[in-house]
């Protein structure tokens, strides 16, 4: 059986995924904490506020995101591929690396090592080792690839494979142009943005979008609604995501043209979000009762919606007229944890929990604990959002009045990022509660059955979920 | 779609082009700039940061100020950084070329710091243009450090290199005793709780309420040591971090040491111990106080300078708030 | 698809073993329940989506031509043309909308940029180590040893004001500010404060300039009182534009 086929280097990634999700939290919920608290823990070197930050950062993005996105990304190559896994133990080799590289990386920040830039820390010694350890996996996917069966690249295939090559073209060219070869002044920044964009959307988002492309549809058994629209969504998202990196940078010292450049593409991703939303929204038209009971359906929904929130929410701040007030804002962490966590992750969430089960053999044990899960990381996240968004807004329109004094901003945001620290608390009692949940699937002691766990009791219909 | 060939090469193509766009083309462009200079090539514009600074840097970035501490002042037009004294024109790439890392940032916790070293008293003022030493002007007596005759509003050109370090403070002695804290031709600006007078003359009053009595004069390098080593003991609302780790406690030889902080109750170290600043410390203190963007930039108009024009009319000194 | 090989026993296995039980029951319930892989719809684009990507390609074009400054690596404020000098979008000030100041308002931010931090805003300067304008003989007395002193700089103990100073040097300004702005802020300084006297035009600077072109180094306070006590040649009557009638329009002192 494929899925057999691909049990161990997946649940290698998952478990290692899911290992730093549970390390990335309780460093989040310290980040959170000492920004409103800032004598917590204080003084100690490898415990400041300003190493905390990016060895959370790091840790979620390359340990959590990339290793779930990656090993959900193995699975379903595997199955569209239509093939059984081969050479398993370039995956798993692959694995140890990157774990390796992850691991001495936030040892480095969190010791003193940091490089300085956003979402790329890692100092030179823990990026060739992750550099190494994804070339093992990407050369994987494309013998993969070149194995397939099968006339048709379906949608999902065209999302992971453009990740897949994205992904190691973004770093190596992240890379070169800041530490091998690097670019003077002001370009360093427009380099270091340009990558971190482009890692959400063309590593992230294109890992999200493409598996809500195969789940939606799988669980609900219907095909998706249009291919023409499938084709557009897809090249329209690569060609205008990838060009607004610059609107972090908004009013900065760059050239105007760059600047207007970003926002106008991201205006432009207005096609994109509208093709992909309404393609998801017809493929499930009818099928929203289903919501009750799949809990991947729910999460990837979820997830899905989130999407376009989150491009929405993207395309209003970087305006110029709207980014003066929410530059140097909580409202820029606000919208990337919409994108990677009420996106990302929640689709992610929603494609381990159909996964898992196929690798074990048993069913997720307690349907409570999936729906805890569910709700705890829902709320969770709409709560921190909203602290954020409405928080760094009223931050952004202080620090525009001249008649208020700086530290005003910072007094009015606080009660917010005390909100935050709530909704953190919420995300973290969900992630203990999942690895738990993941942990008795691991150990074999999930449900034996033939049917699937559902959230709440079926009734007896014609089509089931799942 | 079938075939992999027109997926690969449009996967390609889309990355390459955003690539070329973003990157390549901005290289192009602005990435080969020169400082700027004058006609008798003696007013050069920015320097390249030395010594010390250099590796301050380093810790700025180790140490994550980054994160909230943004160094980029934005145009009048759009904001208000200028009225806040973070600088008297918008930054430019030309102002960065010489940095590295560039620490733009994205996230203000806490004020911008591009012109910080601007703001410094004028005898620790590391000239922009005449080539800081760098040296560390971790000295903690305040005002001290000063050499050098000229001392004219370092914020242009003819400075000479102030080689701060050696500390003769013999000019500037009289001005140096922090000052008490009540000035009432001051008046209010714009500020709830009573902004003080700075005890150096040149140094800016307080811009919010902030504690300035019996500490160095702000902005001075050994304000900053202590502001780094107990921010809420000059800020009492302030969330920064309190970087103790890189400074150390022991025991008074003989005299108190220059390095020495100045601080008080409670973060005062028990009688017979002082705090002195690490090398570490005093590399991250020299790299703040070489930020300094006031140099005019012939590409940048400074279409309206409105320092210090909002609120009243004549508060004293400049106001960074 | 997923494929339907049943006998698992047969089979060898790849990676560890998670106690399955090969039963052809359970193989055949797993496969049963799964739905068929994902396969995509052919339903035409509607007309509504059209719209939506117009508006879209419209704003986002129309953006990009608004704002680009043509492109250019040099223009670092998004429109093209001329830049809105005093432009306060935000508008809590208010009071700056007028395209036009006059010598005192545009010498009052020059003065502000450049000359505050040791004159201090009220012209007090600081006692001991920076002179104050407010009321100095240098500030109200003829223009031209004060032009002389700023365009070159002081150096050396004087006596402002019946107290000494010379601690501080202060820098020439004739490399760093146009001779419009040295007009503007000189005439700023002696109209401020209390000071009422005779106001400075760029051509005066820039007479004294050349006058001046030979003499590199900072003034002291002998050469300088050396100097007659005079307002620079040339007109200061009624030059400057409508000029100190900001302030409440001395008349120029003779």
């Amino acid at each position: 059986m494929i899925d057999a086929s691909t049990r161990v280097p997946v649940l290698v990634f998952y478990t290692s995924a899911i290992a730093w999700l549970i390390i990335g939290t309780i460093l989040a919920g310290l980040v959170s904490f000492k920004l409103h608290s800032p004598d917590l823990l204080s003084g100690v070197s490898f415990l400041t506020w300003g190493r905390l930050r990016p060895a959370h950062m790091n840790i979620m993005v390359y340990g959590w995101a990339s290793m779930a996105g990656i090993g959900t990304a193995i699975w379903i190559m595997a199955r569209l591929c239509r093939t059984v896994l081969r050479y398993p133990l370039l995956l798993v080799a692959g694995s140890g690396f990157w774990n390796l590289g992850v691991l001495l990386g936030a040892g480095a920040i969190l010791f003193g090592d940091s490089t300085g830039y956003q979402w790329l820390e890692f100092p030179r010694y823990a990026a060739i080792i992750l550099f190494v350890a994804y070339s093992v996996v990407a050369s994987w996917a494309v013998l993969m690839f070149r194995h397939r069966r099968g006339e048709q690249i379906y949608i999902t295939q065209w999302y992971l494979l453009g990740a897949l090559l994205w992904f190691p073209w973004l770093y190596a060219a992240g890379q070169l142009m800041l530490f091998v070869v690097p670019v003077e002044g002001v370009l360093q920044s427009a380099v270091a943005w340009w990558y971190a964009n482009n890692l959400l959307f063309l590593w992230f988002g294109a890992i999200g979008l493409g598996v809500a492309y195969y789940m939606i549809p799988k669980v609900i058994g219907r095909p998706v609604y249009s291919y023409h629209l499938a084709t557009i969504g897809f090249w329209t998202y690569a060609l205008f995501s990838s060009w607004t990196g610059m609107t972090r940078l908004v009013d900065g010292p760059f050239p105007a043209w760059m600047i207007t450049a970003s926002i106008a593409a991201t205006i432009l991703t207005l096609i994109p979000v509208a093709t992909v939303g309404l393609n998801h929204h017809m493929t499930m038209q009818g099928y929203f009762p289903l919501l009750r009971y799949s809990p991947t359906l729910r999460f990837t929904v979820f997830g899905a919606m989130s999407y376009t929130v989150f491009s929405v929410v993207g395309i209003i701040i970087s305006l110029r007229s709207v980014a003066r007030y929410v530059n140097f804002t909580q409202v820029s962490i606000g919208y990337s944890h919409l994108g990677l966590y009420a996106f990302f992750t929640m689709v992610i969430f929603g494609s381990m929990y159909y996964i898992v089960p196929r690798l074990v053999g048993r069913e997720w044990r307690y349907a409570t604990l999936i729906k805890l899960h569910f709700w705890a990381s829902a709320y969770g996240i709409g709560l921190m959002i909203l602290m954020l968004l409405a928080g760094g807004f009223l931050q952004g329109a202080d620090m525009q009045n001249p008649s208020l004094p700086f530290s005003e901003s910072v007094e009015t945001v606080l009660p917010y990022l005390r909100g935050r620290s709530l909704a953190g608390v919420l995300l973290a009692a969900a992630h203990f509660i999942f690895a738990y949940h993941f942990g008795l699937m691991l150990l074999g002691l999930g449900r034996q059955s033939t049917v699937p766990t559902f959230l709440n009791p079926v009734e007896a219909e014609e089509s089931e979920p799942h | 779609m079938k075939g992999l060939a027109p997926l690969f090469l449009g996967i390609f193509g889309t990355f390459a082009f955003s690539w070329v766009g973003l990157t390549v083309i901005p290289n192009w462009q602005i990435g080969h700039l020169n400082p700027q200079s004058d006609e008798e090539g003696t007013d050069v514009y920015p320097q390249p940061q030395s010594g010390m600074a250099i590796r301050g840097a380093r810790l700025y970035a180790a140490n994550g100020c980054v994160y909230c501490h943004s160094q980029q002042v934005r145009p009048e037009y759009i904001a208000n950084d200028i009225e806040r004294n973070w600088g008297s024109r918008r930054s430019a790439p030309r102002d960065y070329i010489f940095q590295r890392p560039v620490f733009l940032g994205n996230m203000r916790m806490g004020p911008d710091l591009a012109n910080v070293g601007a703001r410094a008293p004028q005898e620790q003022k590391i000239s922009a243009s005449g080539g800081g030493s760098g040296s560390s002007p971790g000295s903690g007596q305040p005002g001290s450090t000063r050499v050098q005759a000229q001392s004219g509003p370092a914020s242009t050109a003819a400075a000479s290199p102030a080689t701060a370090g050696a500390g003769s403070p013999a000019a500037t002695k009289p001005a140096a005793t922090p000052a008490p804290q009540t000035s009432p031709s001051q008046g209010p600006p714009a500020v709830a709780g009573g902004a003080a007078q700075a005890s150096s003359p040149t140094a800016s009053p307080a811009p919010w309420p902030i504690r300035t009595e019996g500490l160095p004069p702000m902005y001075s390098a050994a304000w900053h040591h202590v502001h780094l080593y107990s921010p809420r003991l000059i800020n009492p609302d302030s969330n920064m971090p309190a970087y103790r780790f890189l400074y150390e406690k022991r025991r008074i030889v003989g005299e108190r040491s220059e390095d020495a902080l100045q601080l008080a109750a409670p973060d005062a170290p028990p009688e017979g111990w002082e705090i002195v600043p690490s090398y570490d410390a005093k590399c991250l203190v020299a790299y703040l106080m070489s930020l300094n963007q006031s140099h005019p930039l012939k590409e940048v108009r400074v279409g309206a300078p409105a320092a210090a024009a909002a609120a009243s009319p004549a508060p004293g000194g400049q106001l960074p708030r | 698809m997923n494929d339907t090989t049943p006998t698992s026993e047969l089979r060898p296995r790849q990676g560890m073993d998670y106690n399955e039980i090969a039963d052809v029951q359970e193989v055949h319930a797993a496969v049963q329940r799964e739905k068929r892989e994902p396969r995509v719809g052919r339903e035409p684009l509607s007309i509504w989506l059209i719209v939506v990507y117009g508006l879209a390609v419209f704003f986002g074009g129309a953006y990009l031509g608004r704002f680009s400054g043509n492109f250019s690596g040099d223009a670092l404020d998004p429109y093209a043309g001329e830049m809105p000098t005093i432009k306060k979008v935000t508008g809590p000030q208010g009071a700056q909308q007028a395209a036009e100041l006059s010598p005192f308002e545009r010498g009052k931010k020059v003065f502000a940029a450049n000359c505050q931090t040791c004159h201090q805003a009220n012209g007090e300067g600081v006692p001991g180590q920076y002179p104050p304008l407010a009321g100095s003989e240098f500030t109200t007395g003829g223009s031209k040893r004060m032009a002389m002193l700023v365009l070159k700089g002081l150096q050396g103990p004087v006596k402002v004001k019946g107290q000494q100073y010379g601690t501080a040097v202060m820098q020439p300004w004739d490399k760093t500010l146009t001779d419009k702005q040295l007009a503007d802020v000189i005439t700023y300084e002696r109209s401020d404060w209390g000071n009422k006297a005779s106001p400075v035009t760029p051509e005066q600077i820039a007479a004294l300039r050349k006058e001046l072109a030979n003499h590199p180094n900072s003034y002291t306070e002998p050469e300088l009182l050396a100097v007659p006590d005079e307002d620079l040649p040339g007109g200061a009557a009624g030059a400057p534009p409508a000029g100190e009638a900001a302030k409440g329009g001395e008349p120029p002192k003779p």
